[in-house]
């Protein structure tokens, strides 16, 4: 039970320049020659299946760092520096905090915090470590072979003098312990400035206590999950683009300019839903934690039909984004040309309309100012949102007579028959499509009719029903199994040109919430290490991690990066062809995995 | 009459119309039990502003009410101007349960009637009327009934359990509101989302109260059909026909 990770581990780090490298039996190097091999040979196969895209080196793969330059200037989405999260946080430093409230006993228990700090210099648990790092990895798995639980992780938002303004579990913010907790916080993280340093985290046995520093703003995650510190740092700096969506970074620091002790809490007032949708959805969601997009699976044809009824009949300067979205995920966009998205904006974005309050409304279309941050942190857009009810288009679905055509724009010609009592929209299949117009006016007319217009010429194409019937068939998910390629139970594959991801829906064994929180903390620990984002010394290539329960494998090259599970039995060699496997009928079904391309206006 | 039907969509009136007031006063549940004579206990705050639409008929005119439900959330506070900038009419929600929600609703009275359309005509509506109500038995045994359970808008843990408790619960006077109303030259309604109660009748009122006669003639540069204004003193028993609830399945109007 103990002996297999730390062997893997040995063989996934060959290219790591450690000691214990130069002992590696040559036997592990195996697969990875044999990967490097198939690899060429799939190089081979797609030129003879006639694709065209770039062919991407192969043989360059040994240079991953350079990779991440990757020069996609024109691409949809803006690739994120994968280094984004321990980078921008520069301008934090020297930003002095307690500067509010009793001077003389933050001092006091400043001073106090200095001299336990530093006595405990020698004790791991309690010691706080700016730059953690991952000398004995298999620690990590090894706990997550032993940790059958995943508690709750707990969220804190406070601002740098202390003030409470945000705590995810009920119980915390009930607490009357809440401000002192927070005190706690700020006054640690104060004694770290004031010396000029950042708190990055602290570990205190299983538990990791995770910092980001946003002045005015503090994030804190409490989480025992056993993942690497990259991923809830990712996690907290989400938090702050969901804060930041709210209110804009001017906004934040001007209120807080003024007032230092501002109750940004009371300001935030019924946007928490907003932030507990986003750390509900964080949780799970790889697209998020490698700064992609995961896109709705759609025939090609279909996705570009859609695509081109979103382009704009006149110049509007006004006009950002054009978005359809359905089940969550983007069908296409419209971009103007050479503008970019940054996928966390789309993130935000898209965790922002699937509010209940929005998507379950019965409103014929909302309306809200949204900052988003990447795009631009000091002002609000304006984002007009507009979902069309399943009704409209009862063709495709046996309804009951009885719905009604009230409030539609479409149906207004059709006599309409009253909306009976005790049927609700709620009761629907989940067939929502949604349009999303994102500008910088505030002219919602002009938007109302021309999304007015989009929306009848997708209804008018049948490009409505062909994509509720692509839903109602299951058109736009897949199994793991229909791969076909035995010992495979799961992956994740990330296409780096696209920045987008795709995977299969969780199958048995991952159905179970408890193995799919599993199974995402592995491939997480393999993200990291292979972006080496927790201050490793080198980014891998390729890991191979075996638990008990399964195999998985991260594998980064440069068009892809890829993470699988495969049954622990599985060797590795078959991992390797598995993996191969996966990134052949990746290649194959591309054109209805991602969006390639989107028209610009 | 007859005519309406074929000719609805050119004879229609659009009437823009505004929702304001306090966060979790029921805004959004009041347009829902209009628009789609439902009920949900629990909503999510509306964020940013929701647009909807519903028609009605007055006497032989169909009204189009576009109506913006606005979030009430501080922070949305400054978009307000944009959206009752060209409202005809107004509906200002207060928590009857909630003294300080009737001052924030004077408030929005006054800035409507500073810096809105100076005809705008402006409804104030003290709404959980259930919550003030002796027996929810009483409200009769609508289609609403598996949601009497659950507890109005944001107002949890407070169902009432008998008559004085309930009343007990109110913090505004209907008097005392009704004589603001009057003073600063509201229509006054008290309304429950919950039960329906007294919600179409803001509607009503208010599409009585809309020059109708004007909105045509500059919306549309064309004259309004004569005789619509005679109707409008007896137009109350049968002239908006929006809910079904009395003629259910019936065709009773175009909405």
């Amino acid at each position: 039970m103990s002996h297999i990770p730390s062997r893997s581990r040995t063989a996934s780090r060959s290219g790591t320049p450690t000691p214990s490298r130069s002992q590696t039996p040559s036997r592990f190097r195996a697969p990875v020659l044999r990967a490097t091999n198939s690899v060429s040979s799939l190089h081979v196969q797609l030129s003879a299946q006639g694709h065209v895209p770039p062919v991407p080196d192969f043989r360059s793969e040994s240079h991953i760092p350079s990779v991440f330059n990757n020069d996609t200037d024109d691409g949809i989405l803006v690739p994120e520096a994968e280094a984004d999260v321990d980078t921008t946080d520069g301008d934090v430093i020297g930003v002095r905090a307690g500067e509010v409230g009793d001077e003389n006993s933050k001092k006091a228990l400043r001073d106090q915090l200095r001299k336990t700090l530093s006595r405990k210099e020698s004790f791991p648990a309690g010691t706080p470590t700016r730059r953690r790092r991952v000398a004995n990895p298999s620690e990590d798995v090894h706990e997550l072979r032993q940790e059958l639980s995943f508690p709750q992780r707990q969220y804190f938002i406070l601002t740098d003098a202390g003030k409470p303004v945000f705590a995810s579990r009920v119980e915390d913010r009930d607490s009357d312990n809440l401000a002192s907790i927070m005190g706690i916080m700020q006054a640690i993280i104060s004694v770290f400035l004031d010396d000029g340093d950042k708190l990055r985290c602290v570990n205190a046995g299983k538990m990791r206590i995770t910092f980001l520093l946003r002045s005015p703003l503090y994030y804190v995650c409490v989480s025992s999950w056993g993942e690497p510190e990259s991923v809830t740092r990712t996690h907290l700096e989400y938090l702050h683009q969901q804060v930041l969506s709210v209110v804009t970074g001017i906004q934040l620091r001007k209120l807080f300019e003024r007032r230092g002790n501002f109750d940004l809490g009371r300001l935030l007032t019924g946007a928490e839903s907003l932030v507990y949708s986003l750390l509900d959805k964080i949780e799970l969601d790889m697209a998020m934690i490698t700064s992609s997009l995961r896109c709705l699976k759609l025939d090609a044809s279909l996705r570009r039909k859609a695509a081109s009824a979103l382009i704009p009949a006149v110049k509007t300067k006004d006009l950002l984004y054009v978005i359809l979205v359905a089940h969550g995920n983007i069908i296409t966009l419209a971009r103007p040309r050479r503008h970019s998205i940054h996928p966390s904006d789309l993130h935000i974005l898209l965790n922002t309309i699937y509010s209940p309050s929005i998507v379950k409304s019965s409103a014929s279309a909302s309306w809200l100012p949204i900052c988003l941050p990447k795009f631009n942190q000091s002002g609000f857009v304006n984002a007009f949102i507009s979902f069309l009810s399943p009704e409209e288009h009862p063709t495709i679905m046996s309804l009951p007579p009885e719905i009604p055509f009230a409030n539609d724009e479409t149906a207004q010609s059709v006599p309409s028959t009253p909306k009976p009592e005790g049927v609700s929209l709620m009761s629907m299949p989940s067939l929502d499509l949604g349009l999303i117009c994102v500008g910088g006016g505030s002219d919602f007319e002009s938007l109302h009719s021309w999304a007015d217009a989009i929306i009848q010429r997708l209804s008018d194409e049948g490009t409505v029903t062909s994509i509720r019937q692509s839903i109602l068939a299951g058109a736009i998910e897949y199994s793991c199994s229909g791969l076909g390629i035995p010992g495979l139970r799961h992956f994740i594959y990330k296409s780096r040109s696209h920045v987008q991801i795709t995977s299969p829906i969780f199958e048995d064994p991952y159905e179970d919430l408890h193995e799919r929180r599993r199974l995402i903390t592995l491939y997480q620990i393999l993200h990291d290490n292979i972006h080496a984002k927790s201050g490793q010394d080198l980014p891998l290539k390729l890991q191979y991690i075996r638990t008990d329960r399964e195999g998985v494998l991260g594998w980064i090259t440069q068009p892809f990066e890829m993470y699988i599970a495969v049954s622990p039995r599985l060797p590795k060699s078959a991992t390797i062809g598995a993996a191969n496997a996966v990134a052949r009928w990746v290649k194959k079904e591309e054109a209805s995995l991602f969006l390639r391309d989107a028209p610009v206006f | 009459m007859a005519e309406a039907a074929s000719g609805s969509a050119d004879k229609s009136v659009q009437v823009k119309l505004v929702l304001l007031g306090e966060a979790a006063v029921g805004k959004s549940s009041v347009v829902l039990r209009f628009v789609a004579n439902e009920f949900q206990a629990n909503k999510e705050p509306t964020i940013g502003a929701a647009f909807l639409t519903q028609k009605c008929r007055l006497e032989d005119r169909v009204l189009r009410y576009e109506i913006w439900d606005t979030a009430g959330q501080e922070r949305f506070h400054s978009l307000a101007p944009m959206y009752y900038r060209n409202a005809q009419a107004a509906v200002v929600v207060y928590d009857i349960t909630k003294a300080a929600s009737l001052e924030k609703a004077k408030t929005w009275v006054k800035e409507l009637q500073r810096q809105a359309n100076p005809n705008i005509v402006i409804a104030l509506a003290g709404n959980k009327l259930d919550l003030v109500q002796p027996s929810p038995s009483a409200s009769g045994g609508s289609a609403e009934s598996e949601d009497e359970a659950d507890d109005a808008t944001a107002t949890p843990g407070e169902e009432p359990s008998s008559g004085e408790a309930a009343e007990s619960l109110r913090q505004v006077p209907r008097e005392e509101a009704q004589a603001y109303a009057q003073e600063a030259g509201l229509l006054f309604f008290e309304t429950s989302a919950k039960t329906g109660e007294g919600v179409v009748e803001v509607f009503t009122e208010i599409a009585k109260r809309i020059p109708i006669e004007h909105i045509l003639a500059s919306s549309r540069g064309g004259a309004g059909r004569p005789g619509a204004g005679s109707g409008r003193t007896d137009g109350a028993q049968g002239g908006v026909n929006l809910q079904e609830n009395q003629a259910k399945g019936k065709d009773a109007c175009n909405c």
